[in-house]
């Protein structure tokens, strides 16, 4: 027994130090000549749809500045893991990224709690994060000049909604359901303040919790009042199962949503059929697609031109901004090259949309204003993103039907 | 990376004492809690709570939260004294956990719902060095794990503890005898759900940041798996099987390092087949586990 139990404890202990061990075995690669950053990304859980599109984006764009002669001489490496859409992974790949990996950026992190966990990790460690996350939150407070968000602020998304609404949709009533997640609750606020300022009637605002097996009670309390239209701001799985319920029900408001709940890389219409998608309206942040940083983009992603990237952009523009920044500050180390995310981004300098065309400048000392893939890369002292727009469609036979495009 | 091992060993040690209060709750008291991510948030949210609206240190917080999750704990047994077998037991914890999990969640002035409570502060997190903090950590929460350890093997030892184990076996033997089981019942249950308060205290102090999404049911499924990989009723197993859940878990994300060639989304993909993989692996090679329970000699 006492031999048995040796022999168990040895094996487990050989397992571990080979999974912990493994690392050494590249760590000359991960140190050496490269300029590790870490990416997380959302490959599975609630937004599992996501992480693939931006994972390919981050390897294009790091492909292209390192064959554009890389940042001060040296390659870009990327370790990209799953944060699994969970705030604890996140915090834990941060953790990681940081103190396996050196890296001195962190990009990607789609979801508020994947941002707000890691947040504490970077500024303590004064690396740079960078999310594409919505919520207001995240870049509240002090945060040192180390927290970037490359997305809309959720607040904006309330504005954008409300201003389209008001002047060119024409609903006198409406009905506001929303899911209890950090980021939807400051845009139903802004919305309905907006709406009620316009003298419209808001009949019923009601937030229902996630994962529930059926959502048949909230929809027949917001959807039964007979408003014009009703607005859902929540994620696909949710939307889902409400939609089931206001077809089930024969309901005739009008449903309008956000696209990562009705389109959502197409599961939506596969989930519940063009018959019940038919006549929804979407909203969301999106890429200028007539702007030139953006076609660059789906040359680099060899997409078609109608394609719409709703959040890969951003993870092109994380790195590009990343790479000249660096690039400016003569420096690798975050301490040194987050105080000029601002000066590459902003200006003053000319507007170049290509990051191999404003490595080349930056190189040379000459100033540039980038122009991102998602964005036009303007940022306000504290790290929120300005001059990113929101885009509108219409679910017509099973395929969304670009609207309009507008800026808060 | 030293730095990483150091930081992946405190998560180790208060998901072990996790898997501790699991182990006596279940594993020698019989009393299946499938509302663990309930009541470890209910410990998180209570230090964390404690520390940010009410000013205490996180001495009187982790006690605080102890206690709370202790007495919810308890008053759960409490109600439930007819439901004496294992399975109805187990879904009334499974419904009391979900409704914590729903409070937390909805009760934004109280906890800021799904935007969840940022910036808890760390015990001397301002009178040690950054560089140095790590460590105290790590020390701390060794010296947690240990004394939770110590604790509960004198519990076993003691004649509380074979009370506890003959509930499990036999509360009508042990009511045939005299024992109190419905009280001995309470007492198991609040005592394991103090420990789950105190490991609930260490990962809001550890992450600084607790939210909703944090306390998912595969929290119940990572303590499940320790207690049963390290020996059901065994302590120093499910410390051993918290250790193993954490190397396949964590330990796993760096294949791609050593394997250029696996794809990050491959590799998300692969990661949850190699744990269940070496579980069952284990559970086959070992099917009772790491080690076994105390039994009194004669």
């Amino acid at each position: 027994m006492q031999k048995n139990r040796r022999h168990v404890i040895k094996s487990i202990g050989a397992a571990a130090a080979s999974a912990i061990g493994a690392p050494y075995l590249n760590l000359a690669h991960a140190q050496g000549a490269s300029i590790p950053i870490g990416v997380a990304l959302p490959m599975t859980g609630n937004a599992g749809a996501y992480g693939p599109d931006m994972a390919e984006a981050a390897k294009r764009t790091a492909a292209k500045i390192n064959a554009a002669g890389g940042v001060l001489g040296r390659k870009l490496e990327l370790f990209i893991e799953d944060s699994e859409s969970s705030a604890a992974v996140a915090a834990n790949l941060s953790q990681k990224f940081i103190n396996v990996h050196k890296a001195q950026a962190l990009v990607g992190y789609w979801g508020t709690p994947e941002g707000m966990s890691s947040r504490p990790i970077a500024i303590q460690n004064k690396t740079v994060l960078m999310v594409s996350s919505a919520a207001n939150a995240i870049t509240e407070g002090d945060t040192q000049g180390y927290v970037w968000r490359f997305q809309m602020k959720a607040t904006d998304w309330g504005i954008v909604i409300s201003r389209a609404t008001i002047d060119k949709l024409g609903f006198k009533s409406v009905g506001v359901m929303g899911l209890q997640n950090a980021f939807v609750l400051p845009i139903m606020k802004v919305f309905e303040e907006k709406m009620k300022a316009a003298g419209r009637t808001v009949v019923d605002s009601l937030i229902y919790n996630p994962e529930q097996p059926s959502y048949r009670a909230e929809v027949e309390r917001v959807f039964g009042k007979k408003p014009d239209a009703v607005f859902c701001f929540g994620l696909l799985p949710d939307f889902v199962s409400i939609m089931k319920e206001v077809y089930r029900g024969g309901f005739d408001s009008k449903v309008v949503a956000l696209s990562i709940m009705a389109d959502a890389e197409g599961k939506f219409v596969q989930a519940v059929g063009p018959q019940v998608a038919e006549g929804i309206r979407h909203f969301q942040p999106m890429p200028d697609l007539a702007a030139p940083g953006y076609k660059r983009f789906l040359q680099l992603m060899g997409a078609p031109a109608d394609r719409v990237y709703l959040f890969p952009p951003n993870t092109h523009d994380q790195l590009a901004i990343a790479a000249l920044a660096m690039e400016k500050a003569k420096s690798p180390v975050a301490a040194d090259w987050h105080k000029e995310i601002i000066a590459v981004g902003n200006g003053p300098g000319p507007q170049v949309d290509d990051i191999a065309e404003a490595l080349k400048l930056v190189k040379a000392g000459k100033p540039v204003n980038f122009q991102g893939a998602g964005s036009t890369c303007d940022f306000t002292p504290n790290g929120d993103q300005i001059g990113r727009g929101m885009g509108q469609w219409i679910i017509k036979g099973g395929k969304s039907v670009f609207v309009e495009y507008a800026k808060p | 990376m030293i730095s990483f091992l150091i930081l992946m060993s405190i998560v180790v040690c208060f998901s072990a004492i996790l898997a501790l209060a699991l182990n006596f709750q279940w594993g020698q008291g019989g009393m299946v809690n499938f509302g663990l991510t309930g009541f470890y948030a209910l410990g998180a949210y209570a230090a964390a709570l404690l520390m940010l609206k009410a000013g205490a240190n996180t001495f009187f917080a982790a006690l605080g939260a102890m206690a709370v999750v202790g007495v919810v704990c308890g008053l759960v047994a409490l109600i439930t004294l007819r439901v004496t077998e294992e399975d109805y037991f187990a879904i009334v914890t499974l419904g009391v956990g979900e409704m914590l999990r729903l409070l937390a969640l909805n009760e934004d002035w109280l906890t800021k719902g799904a935007l969840g409570l940022a910036g808890i502060p760390r015990p001397f997190g301002d009178s040690i060095a950054p560089d140095q903090y790590q460590y105290f950590l790590l020390g701390l929460s060794l010296a947690l794990l240990f004394g939770t350890y110590a604790f509960l093997r004198l519990v076993t030892r003691s004649p509380f503890g074979r009370l506890v184990r003959a509930v499990r076996e036999d509360d009508v033997v042990a009511a045939t005898l005299g024992k109190n089981v419905l009280w001995a019942r309470v007492r198991i249950f609040a005592i394991g759900g103090a420990i789950i308060g105190l490991a609930g205290s260490m990962h809001s102090i550890y992450y600084q940041y607790i939210d909703p999404t944090q306390f998912t049911n595969i929290v119940i499924a990572y303590a499940f798996m320790a207690v049963i990989a390290g020996g059901r009723g065994a302590h120093l197993g499910t410390i051993l099987g918290a250790g193993v859940v954490m190397v396949l878990l964590e330990g796993s994300r760096f294949l791609k390092d050593a394997i250029p060639r696996l794809d990050s989304d491959q590799l998300s993909a692969i990661r949850i087949i190699i744990i269940g993989v070496g579980l069952i692996a284990l559970l086959i090679w070992k099917p009772k586990g790491f080690f076994q329970e105390y039994r009194l000699k004669a």
